[in-house]
């Protein structure tokens, strides 16, 4: 680096450089996208592959009794919609749950918001509403404080199952337990749950 | 070329972390566990040598005016393959390190690096340049990694032996104090490793 100050470079208006210039920027970005789209047809069937295994292996995990369990997904009413939002929660993909052919539930996925972030999970609901799982797709809470949550420790996930509209609103420290320290993943799940439960209400 | 002398840069006089003090915010942030320091240190490593070559090798029709506009576009192709490539064969790291590895297209290691070096030198330098800046700050996230986890968790190897896994107890539980894990532990660690490189670096000058 040297001290000496340089004198401002004047600026060049030469419509041949700037079209230099131009062209120059626009073929990289030419060159580069095209180099993207490569990598892109390589990735692309594996990643997807990825998430839908990803997000097959969480709706197995809400409905466990399941010997056959088959999850198509189903269009979203907008009333369903309405009610998990009153609830403070988003849902993002309704499946049906069916095993062996006949339905036993349905698998929401729902989006409610954590400590750190989005908590993204699937719960289960069967057919007399109430809950036969909570599992979490996606998370971003502190490692080693709410991930414990994330992670199901002392049963904290498990607590849910078994659950109605009857026990709702579910509330932490009323009718659900926090594990200490992560009062606000608990929350974050809690609210998902009673988001799945006014669903389950609303479909009846 | 000197060999010799920028291997000696890369990992020592002028560490990418510990002396020119780039790249902070991906350094504190992902260095929880062994796995991820090695996962984003190898990341960042094949993207700097890659970027590092790409850019020495055009310097020269790279009109002065645009080229930061120029760096930029290469680092963020490479980083953007550098992604898909880790969600699609590696999801387990692509999980745990999450938008850390997107963001390294604004890691100043990798700008600064093309700016400083690999726009004034030729490409064989540069390769060597990206290698050895890459190997020091794996190093330096490594050694984050192995303090922050041993002292905060107990463990050593996290996520190694399996996705899920923790790594090996070597402090029983009760022990580690939870804080080195979270960001406030980030900063003094590093500040640490600072102090004691500063220190090495002054001694081994007089």
């Amino acid at each position: 680096m040297s001290n000496e100050v340089k004198t401002k470079e004047k600026v060049d208006m030469d419509p041949k450089y700037i079209i230099k210039l131009t062209v120059t920027l626009f073929v990289t970005c030419v060159v580069v996208a095209g180099l993207l789209g490569l990598v892109n047809s390589v990735t692309a069937g594996r990643i997807e592959q990825i998430n839908i295994e990803n997000t097959n292996k969480a709706l197995t995990a809400v409905f466990e009794g399941a010997s056959a369990p088959e999850f198509p997904e189903m269009e979203i009413a907008d009333d369903l919609k309405a009610a998990a939002a009153s609830a403070g929660a988003t849902l993002q993909n309704v499946y049906e749950a069916k095993d062996g052919g006949e339905t036993i539930g349905h698998a929401l996925k729902i989006v409610a918001s954590g400590s750190q972030g989005n908590i993204e999970m699937i719960v289960g609901v069967d057919g007399e509403g109430a809950v036969t799982g909570v599992s979490i797709v996606k998370n971003s809470e502190t490692a080693g404080i709410g991930s414990k949550v994330m992670e199901n420790e002392n049963g904290v996930l498990d607590q849910f199952i078994g659950k109605s509209a009857a026990d709702s609103p579910l509330t932490v420290g009323k009718n659900v337990d926090a594990i200490s320290g992560a009062t606000v993943s608990s929350r974050g799940v809690t609210t998902g749950v009673n988001a799945a439960l006014a669903v389950a209400g609303v479909m009846g | 070329m000197n060999l010799k002398k920028q291997f000696k840069e890369g990992l020592l006089t002028q560490n990418p972390v510990l002396v020119q003090v780039l790249g902070m915010c991906s350094t504190m942030a992902i260095t929880t566990s062994f796995f991820n320091g090695l996962g984003m240190g190898v990341a960042v490593l094949v993207i700097l040598t890659l970027s590092n070559v790409i850019i020495s090798a055009i310097r020269k029709i790279v009109p002065d005016k645009i080229r930061i506009a120029m760096f930029i576009v290469v680092i963020a192709g490479f980083v953007t393959c550098v992604d898909l490539l880790i969600q699609a064969f590696l999801p387990d790291l692509a999980k745990s390190l999450g938008v850390f590895i997107p963001l390294i297209v604004v890691n100043c290691i990798i700008l600064g690096r093309a700016e400083s070096f690999s726009y004034k030198n030729g490409v064989a330098a540069s390769f060597f340049d990206g290698i050895f800046q890459g190997i020091g700050y794996t190093v330096v996230l490594l050694a984050m990694c192995i303090i922050r986890e041993l002292l905060g968790a107990g463990t050593f190897g996290g996520g190694l032996l399996g996705p899920d896994l923790k790594g090996i107890q070597i402090l029983p539980a009760q022990f580690p104090a939870k804080m080195l894990t979270l960001p406030v532990g980030g900063f003094l660690v590093l500040a640490c490793l600072i102090a004691a490189m500063q220190w090495a670096l002054s001694k081994s000058k007089k």
